[in-house]
């Protein structure tokens, strides 16, 4: 079997007043996407600066494909994206771009040419020795993405790579991180945005205040929440099913969108007592379903509306 | 060490092609040749014969003499060189002020206009030898030095006439006014170095302000740099490929390159114009003669290279230091405080160069030129002004390598840990602790 692409063990990371990270361990198995994730200064950041040995954990070890080497001088199977993104602002773009694979280890011709082929596939050609100055904030991201894929690394690892781009970047950036999963190659994203990491990841680990709170395949995870689960969809007269969705005896939990709600049943409650309820006061639906919980409900769940709440007010 | 050299190269190419550091580089030899060729140029008008109508209104010899003076004169000490003067001699009779203004008339035509035109016209009185006042009408009145060796001719003449008018004996006039000549040669390693001792002051002093202004310049955009990778967060990007160590060592190698080209460029110019100058009066139809008197002196090869290699030396040092400085700050406004001690450090070698250049075989200049971040600027300085032994330059160096090898180790581990820092500065004591930390 292969060796797991990630290998966190018992790492403790503590900064000046709070520890980022409490004894994390969890393991990336190689092949496929994995998803980080957790609310904003839950210590995915810190965890992944540690994976690539930007900062030194206190207690522990991260090894990268059971080599006890730094990644540092395996830089060349390697590739990370930063949550802070930052180009030489003055140099050209296709200079840039090459001198990012030359840094992973590429020769000057060989950098150069691939630069050529990522900016032709990224619709930037046009721009090659334009500055970087000169290119919109979008364009950049798309830049620096391919900067860190140029080398054709075995583990790509990205910090928060969807943040700020426009949903036609964020479904081009997308297509390419699956298609590096199909290759056999592993993928490590972190994100706060947890319906990307349903539709994306084969397994996720869930952290919060720098410990572990969930890890497993998705399914898994959702499998082991267990529970039943509806989804609504309201078209009319939905302020009559404030009532019975307040009602402990039929309602659990309940995440309220508005024009739709997800909810978790009360034990002992059963669907059909549910639409009978509501269908008996007149509310209007237009969905009514027993679905498996969404990766949302069960960080929720798990890590607390407290933690999220501040999470997305940031975001935003 | 591919690692590095890629840094390096982009440190060299963003580097060399701005527009400062073009202009920059090429406007020093443009000054250069300019300094060199225009006073050749403008002196053309002095450097060939002169057409000098003379009105001689005396009754004695005093007008003769004055003319076989005036004729006795060469352009050059060259003996074979063509006489200064061409003089014209014509005898008044009363009628001087008539005879004055048509000679007048014929001064400053061109030739085409008239066959026989003159450049100035001499008027000498019969009141010269009392008075001393000797008219002169010219087109060159505004040339200093055409003007002074007219004056200094005819004033000997007078002088001579006046003591002999006296009694005292014509040959004790001469050689009692002869003058004095003091013609002073630099030394150098027990061989004449056919230098001026002004003209190695000049060398001097021009060295060591360029060395210390560009290291100051070099060494600052070295810092600026780290900041600027510190903000636009590549940094990060970069830590995560490579080891600090290669960052640092790639940026201020980079940095340094393209001084040492721009170094090179100028010292390289510098020196080709004032060993080619027969080549370059031969481009600008100059006679090699008349750059001769070029202002500027001769840098001698040997001298060239001890620059450069001081330059980098001192680059190479304060570069690592203003790069650890930068590490360490988030701002260029944060790193003043600690740029400042750097900097003054730089600066009381420049000073110190002053009191070098008074004695430069001394205690002080044979010390400083072994003691770090001073012999940058002091042996450069030594090396062009006193004979300094080949042992005496290989101690200075292998002190400098040495305390460069120090300083970029001790630098290096600063770096380490201050590029990925941000936020609050860290306080003295805890750089002191990074550097410790193994």
């Amino acid at each position: 079997m292969n060796p797991a692409a990630v290998r966190v063990d018992q790492v403790t990371k503590r900064f000046a007043g709070h520890t980022a990270v409490k004894s994390l361990s969890f393991e990336v198995p190689a092949g496929g996407i994995f998803g980080l994730l957790g609310p904003n200064g839950a210590g995915k950041s810190t965890t992944i600066r540690m994976m690539m040995d930007i900062i030194e954990p206190d207690e522990g070890k991260v090894v990268l494909f059971g080599l006890e080497k730094s990644p540092r001088d395996i830089s060349e199977r390697l590739g990370y994206l930063p949550e802070e993104r930052g180009l030489y602002k003055k140099m050209k773009v296709l200079e840039h771009l090459a001198f990012l694979g030359e840094v992973k280890g590429l020769g000057v011709a060989d950098a150069k040419r691939r630069a050529g082929q990522w900016l032709e596939r990224l619709g930037l050609q046009d721009w090659a020795q334009k500055k970087v100055e000169d290119l919109s904030k979008g364009m950049q991201q798309k830049v620096q993405f391919a900067g860190t894929l140029l080398h054709d690394p075995d583990l790509v690892i990205l910090d928060e790579p969807f943040s700020g781009l426009d949903p036609v970047n964020a479904q081009m950036m997308k297509d390419i991180v699956v298609e590096i999963a199909k290759s056999g190659r592993t993928v490590l994203f972190s994100t706060h945005i947890m319906e990307q990491a349903e539709k994306m990841c084969d397994r996720i680990v869930i952290i919060a205040r720098g410990e572990k709170v969930v890890d497993g395949s998705v399914s898994q995870v959702k499998a082991e929440f267990g529970g039943n689960h509806i989804a609504l969809g309201f078209t009319h007269d939905k302020e009559n099913a404030a009532r019975i969705l307040a009602d402990r005896r039929l309602v659990a939990t309940l995440d309220d969108y508005g024009a739709s709600a997800e909810l978790e049943l009360a034990a002992g409650a059963s669907p059909d007592a549910l639409l009978g309820a509501l269908v008996r006061e007149g509310v209007g639906l237009n969905r009514f379903e027993v679905v498996e919980p969404s990766l949302q409900s069960i960080f929720i769940a798990k890590v607390g509306n407290a933690a999220v709440v501040p999470a997305i007010t940031e975001a935003a | 060490m591919n690692k590095t050299l890629a840094v390096i190269r982009r440190e060299l190419v963003a580097r060399v092609r701005t527009r400062a550091f073009l202009i920059s580089t090429l406007i020093l030899p443009i000054l250069m040749v300019f300094v060199a060729v225009v006073p050749a140029l403008m002196m053309r008008g002095g450097s060939r014969t002169m057409q000098i109508a003379m009105v001689d209104g005396t009754g004695d010899s005093l007008g003769s003499r004055i003319e076989s003076a005036l004729a006795g004169e060469k352009l050059s000490r060259d003996p074979g060189a063509p006489t200064r003067y061409a003089l014209h001699r014509f005898v008044a009779a009363g009628r001087v002020a008539v005879l004055r203004d048509s000679l007048v008339a014929l001064t400053g035509v061109s030739r085409e206009q008239h066959p026989q035109s003159f450049d100035g016209v001499l008027v000498v009185t019969d009141s010269t030898i009392a008075t001393g006042k000797v008219d002169y009408l010219g087109t060159n009145t505004s040339s200093f030095e055409s003007m002074g060796q007219l004056e200094g001719t005819i004033s000997k003449v007078l002088v001579q006439m006046r003591l002999a008018h006296s009694g005292l004996d014509p040959a004790i006039v001469a050689s009692a006014i002869r003058p004095i000549n003091l013609n002073a040669t630099k030394v150098s390693d027990g061989k004449a170095t056919g230098q001026s001792g002004v003209q190695s002051f000049a060398i001097a002093y021009f060295m060591a302000f360029l060395l210390y202004l560009s290291v100051v310049l070099y060494g600052q955009q070295t810092m600026t740099s780290v900041i600027e990778e510190k903000t636009s967060r590549i940094m990060e990007v970069l830590a995560s490929s490579m080891r600090p160590f290669q960052m640092l060592l790639g940026k201020v190698l980079g940095v340094g390159l393209t001084g040492l080209l721009q170094m090179t460029i100028w010292g390289g110019t510098y020196y080709l114009v004032t060993s080619q100058r027969g080549r370059l009066a031969g481009l600008f139809g100059l006679s090699a003669d008349a750059m001769q008197s070029l202002p500027i002196p001769a840098m001698p090869t040997d001298l060239l290279v001890v620059f450069l290699v001081y330059f980098m030396l001192g680059f190479l040092l304060f570069g690592a230091l203003y790069a650890a400085i930068g590490s360490i700050c988030n701002t260029i406004q944060e790193t003043q405080q600690y740029a400042v001690a750097v900097t003054m450090v730089l600066m009381l070698g420049f000073f110190s160069v002053f009191a070098v250049m008074k004695d430069p075989t001394g205690g002080l200049g044979v010390t400083l030129s072994f003691v770090p971040f001073f012999s940058q600027l002091v042996m450069p300085v030594r090396w062009s002004l006193a004979a300094v032994s080949p042992i005496e330059l290989a101690g200075s160096l292998a002190i400098g390598i040495a305390t460069l090898l120090g300083t970029t180790w001790l630098a290096g581990r600063i770096y380490r840990t201050g590029i990925l820092m941000y936020g609050k500065k860290p306080t003295f004591g805890e750089v002191f602790r990074w550097i410790r930390q193994g």
